[in-house]
């Protein structure tokens, strides 16, 4: 099949392409299209601005400006591109695509080297090169054949790599990223974080053991051990601000920090959980279940194609869900000055163009400037984790565990004392010296 | 009554048996090399008891390509090229030791401003190697940017070493009688400039790397090779030095003019992994220091290569030479019979003989610690296995 | 030229080994420089490394006395090849190996092997393996080299091994035995060690093992 035709002639290849285009034609026009009808009719079409949003009608807005605001103001208020496209898994996927670029021009710069450097430039000029370089590795990792050893058990080494980027944009799904726009605003979230991230030793272990290889299996125990270590202090070091702000939602607590940020207050704890999530996140210095040169490649020794880029996906969206978290817990969540103006553009009547560009009806202030501190403020959050990889060598596993439950717990309750004596104090809390009214 | 006694004793067997076989269950055997990531060009299979090694059993050969049997087939100048294949990376180094040798048996005096000219070489390419079992040191204990930055700053000293010799890694610049060409004009500016950029990098190195405390608390206390035990397994260079025996070829058997260059034996007394690291770095920043006298004091012209015959031949005899390299003692026992070719090369390396302490420091260590204990012992695998 | 050798250097063993031995120039002293060099001896600027190699000259002395003590233990069973300056070599008979080499490691003060190289004389039909000691804790003895050699039969060779005495020469004793074929006693691991795991040809440092093409 793949064998090049040896004498290859331009009119043959035409009509080949005509013939395969006629096909194409005939079975959209004779069996595809009838089928969206026969869909269609039985499925309620919505109504937007009071009409029915038909397909034809559909169609029509997409060429006029006007028409479209209309449905996209419909369609960003549907759960559909809440959960899919931003405070979702799109938002935390773009996100984790820009951190691997990042962490690839940061490091680079820190080591003096330049980085990738190729993909990209002719089409983004300088200053960009290498952006596509996450593109092209993409295509090579969908590319690439699938290895699954022998002897390995075949439900569970496909299941965990889905899993795994599963459990990950499950937390992306707890964040809330401006006001009102979160995807489940639910009492217990940061509970619900914290159990969903106790998923993935979980995870990682029934991998390993499911790879049926050696590697895989020092490095699925050692992610037990170092996740277990570090999930006490982990979940330690955020109760001090549940003590605070008390609420376990995440939204009330970004509320509570509406005055003061809980860093101010609680500096410990938020050293203990930035360490405890570069734990949870396997990064340099705690990577140990990854360690290459120890063992190979950890728990994803075995892993090949895009096994290996879901669990990549799946890792750095868990970078993202733990930067917010951070973001969320210690440095104020979208709390920022407003810099966005209420409005953009002139009011009032504008041509259709002009109102596109700037969003009428759909450009809110606020919320923008919500977006906007909550990116920035994520963004210094994965810089500070990225950082450390730079500088750090990889810790032993004893070492590790040591500094997980004799030091990083006791730090932790150092600040959850120094949370209670502000409460009790009547600094902070219900009536306290900097409690605003 | 004796067919029941082997009854119990056949019970007891088996119940032994059981029971041995249980506590092998423990044990999990791990297979580092050569396609492991922190091998290199070499294999050694441990046993692991949970995290602890209970028995290594070190597998080289896998570059092995017959260098002894090899120079027995060519003349004493033929051998120079393939005998710095076994490490290119100090390639001026292992062919000092041969030119000693072969002088010696050949009865050829080196002038006196190639003797410089070659410790120079010899000290610039220490450097270079050394740099590069840095960079990988780095990588082993996860330090990507020190991995990144001494392959960076090697690449100007092998610039350098190119301008000197017009080879990037394998000079074969140190010949029997001297070296191959003179220094190429403006050299020694260009040089004093490179060591006094790189002893700055030096100290960023131990900013970075040796003073970082996670490094410390992995490295400091983890396999000590005691001073006795350096001896009794006939250790040598910086893992020697590591152990506290000041002992060094360049001064305890000063070859050519290093008896008129005034440097400390760098050792450390704590005799862990992490005195093993940083004797290297104390190493290079000697280095610089040798370097810069050398420069100083090299005469400024006169021949660099004594006259030879085509063939070179001496009388039989034999002859043990060594010389201080980046990994240690580096001998050469040579025996001639007359003829140009010589009749047995024993090449003994620093490598090989560091290889002994490996299962000495392993067997109770971590597996955690095996990358660093490993490659603490400044073992280059090609180089072993010759 | 013997004249540094105050012992009977005569071996009737003939062929390289006798040339060997007969062998006690002192390499690199400044006598021999007018021959070579003919620019460098008119030089000044080269006489203090000379110099000191010169100096050296009257050195035998000490590593004579380093001799003369295992001679006056062992007597004639030690037979001395050469006593060039910072070399010695001495030829012991097997059966009297492990004796000297413990008596050198606790009185002369050598305390690790350098080197063991195994050499095939197929003339004289036996092999040499010289362990080259030297010396880390006696600052005096630092820079020399104590070749401690011995010979066997190549048909049938059998040597006791040096590691009770040596830790050191546990990997080399193992390299000679797969590269020269010979077999150390009481050694434990007489094992394949560099060579393929299916190695089948004689030892390759044999001299009737030909390398193809040459």
């Amino acid at each position: 099949m793949t064998t090049p035709i040896e004498d290859f002639r331009f009119g043959p290849f035409v009509a080949s392409v005509v013939w395969l285009l006629f096909w194409v034609l005939i079975i959209v026009t004779v069996i595809v299209l009838p089928l969206i009808f026969v869909i269609l009719f039985y499925v309620p079409l919505p109504l937007v601005n009071g009409e029915v949003l038909t397909p034809y009608l559909f169609l029509s807005m997409m060429i006029d400006p006007t028409r479209t605001l209309p449905i996209l103001n419909f369609l960003i208020y549907t759960e559909f591109f809440r959960v899919a496209v931003f405070p979702g898994f799109m938002y935390a996927a773009l996100i984790a695509a820009a951190t691997i670029f990042i962490e690839r021009k940061f490091l680079a710069r820190m080591q003096l080297r330049v980085g990738p450097s190729h993909a990209g430039r002719e089409a983004l000029g300088t200053g960009f090169e290498g952006l596509f370089q996450l593109v092209a590795d993409g295509l090579k990792l969908v590319s690439k054949e699938i290895i699954i050893p022998a002897g390995a058990d075949k439900p569970i080494f496909w299941a965990a790599p889905i899993a795994f980027v599963a459990a990950a944009a499950a937390v992306v799904c707890l964040i809330p990223v401006a006001p009102g726009w979160v995807v489940s605003n639910i009492d217990v979230g940061l509970i619900v974080a914290f159990a969903i991230f106790g998923f993935f030793p979980l995870i990682e272990v029934l991998f390993s053991w499911a790879s049926n290889s050696k590697y895989p299996f020092i490095g699925g125990l050692r992610a037990l051990h170092q996740l277990i270590a570090f999930e006490i202090p982990f979940i330690l070091s955020a109760l001090s601000v549940v003590i605070l702000s008390g609420s376990l939602n995440l939204t009330e607590i970004t509320y509570a920090q509406s005055s003061y940020w809980f860093i101010l207050f609680l500096p410990i704890s938020a050293f203990v959980f930035f360490m405890s999530s570069l734990a949870e996140l396997e990064r340099i210095p705690f990577d140990l279940p990854e360690a290459e040169s120890e063992i190979v490649a950890g728990w994803l020794t075995e892993t090949s194609g895009m096994i290996y880029g879901l669990i990549q996906l799946g890792t750095y969206v868990k970078l993202y869900a733990l930067a917010a978290l951070f973001v969320v817990l210690f440095l104020g969540g979208w709390m920022g000055p407003q810099i966005f103006p209420d409005q953009l553009g002139p009011p009032g009547e504008k041509p259709p163009l002009l109102q596109l560009l700037t969003l009428d009806g759909l450009y809110h202030g606020p919320t923008a400037n919500a977006i906007f501190w909550f990116t920035a403020k994520t963004f210094l959050m994965i810089h500070l984790m990225l950082l450390i990889r730079g500088i750090n060598p990889r810790i032993r596993i004893d070492i590790l565990l040591h500094t997980g439950w004799y030091k990083l717990i006791v730090l932790s309750f150092i600040n959850m004392f120094i949370a209670l004596a502000l409460i009790y104090g009547g600094v902070l809390g219900p009536g306290g010296l900097l409690t605003p009214n | 009554m004796s067919d029941q006694e082997e009854r119990i004793s056949e019970t007891t067997r088996l119940g032994l048996e059981i029971v041995k076989e249980a506590e092998e269950d423990r044990l999990m055997t791990l297979s580092v090399g050569p396609q492991h990531p922190g091998s290199g060009h070499f294999r050694f299979t441990v046993k692991v008891d949970g995290d602890y090694i209970v028995d290594c059993d070190p597998d080289p050969g896998y570059v092995h390509r017959g260098e002894e049997k090899m120079c027995e087939y060519r003349n004493f100048i033929q051998n120079i090229p393939h005998l710095e294949r076994p490490v290119i990376h100090d390639s001026s180094n292992i062919t000092y030791s041969y030119s000693l040798a072969v002088e010696e048996l050949v009865k050829i005096d080196v002038p006196r401003r190639a003797q410089f000219i070659r410790a120079i070489a010899s000290e610039l390419n220490r450097q270079v190697y050394t740099l590069y079992w840095l960079a990988i040191y780095g990588i082993f204990l996860g330090h990507s940017t020190m991995f990144m930055w001494p392959t960076g700053d090697r690449e100007l000293l092998i610039d350098l070493l190119e301008a000197l010799t017009g080879a990037r890694v394998t000079h074969a610049y140190n010949i029997p009688g001297g070296v191959r060409n003179d220094i190429p004009y403006g050299f020694k500016d260009r040089c004093l400039r490179q060591v006094s950029y790189f002893e700055g990098r030096l100290k960023e190195y131990e900013d970075i790397f040796y003073n970082n405390p996670l490094l410390r608390q992995r490295t400091e206390g983890v396999a000590v090779l005691t001073k006795e035990d350096a001896i009794k397994l006939g250790v040598t260079g910086s893992v020697l030095r590591a152990s506290g025996v000041p002992y060094d070829i360049r001064k305890a058997e000063p070859y050519d003019i290093y008896d008129e260059i005034d440097f400390n034996v760098q050792y450390m007394k704590t005799c862990d992994s992490f005195a093993r690291a940083y004797v290297p770095l104390l190493d290079m920043r000697e280095s610089c220091h040798i370097i810069r006298q050398l420069l100083d004091k090299m005469p400024e012209s006169g021949e660099v290569r004594a006259k030879l015959q085509p063939n070179p031949k001496g009388p039989p005899g034999e002859a043990y030479r060594r010389v201080e390299s980046g990994r240690g003692a580096l001998g050469y026992y040579i025996v001639s019979d007359g003829t140009p070719r010589p009749y047995r090369v024993k090449i003994s390396v620093g490598s090989f003989r560091n290889l002994l302490a490996l299962p000495h420091l392993l067997v109770g260590s971590k597996l955690g610690d095996m990358p660093s204990v490993y490659w603490s012992l400044n073992y280059w695998p090609v180089e072993a296995d010759r | 030229m013997s004249k540094s050798n105050g012992s009977p250097s005569g071996n009737d063993k003939g062929d390289v080994a006798s040339i060997v031995a007969s062998n006690n120039d002192l390499p690199t002293t400044s006598v021999e420089q007018g021959e070579t060099g003919s620019s460098i001896a008119s030089k000044p600027s080269s006489s203090s490394a000379v110099q000191l190699k010169s100096e050296k000259t009257d050195l035998p002395q000490f590593e004579r006395g380093i001799v003369d003590g295992l001679v006056s233990k062992f007597g004639n069973s030690i037979k001395i090849i050469y006593i060039k300056p910072l070399r010695i070599k001495i030829e012991v008979p097997p059966k009297d190996i492990v004796e000297v080499a413990s008596h050198i490691r606790d009185e002369s003060g050598f305390d690790h092997a350098e080197s063991v190289s195994a050499t095939d004389y197929p003339k004289t039909g036996d092999i040499e393996v010289i362990y080259h000691l030297g010396s880390y804790t006696r600052e005096n003895l630092s820079s020399h080299i104590l070749a401690l050699s011995t010979r066997t039969d190549r048909d049938n060779a059998r040597l006791p091994s040096l590691i009770k005495v040596f830790k050191s020469v546990e990997y080399h004793e193992r390299e000679s035995f797969e590269m020269v074929g010979v077999y150390f006693d009481n050694h434990p691991r007489n094992d394949r060690f560099l060579l393929p795991e299916d190695w089948a040809d004689i030892p390759p440092l044999r001299k009737e093992f030909r390398i193809k093409g040459r």
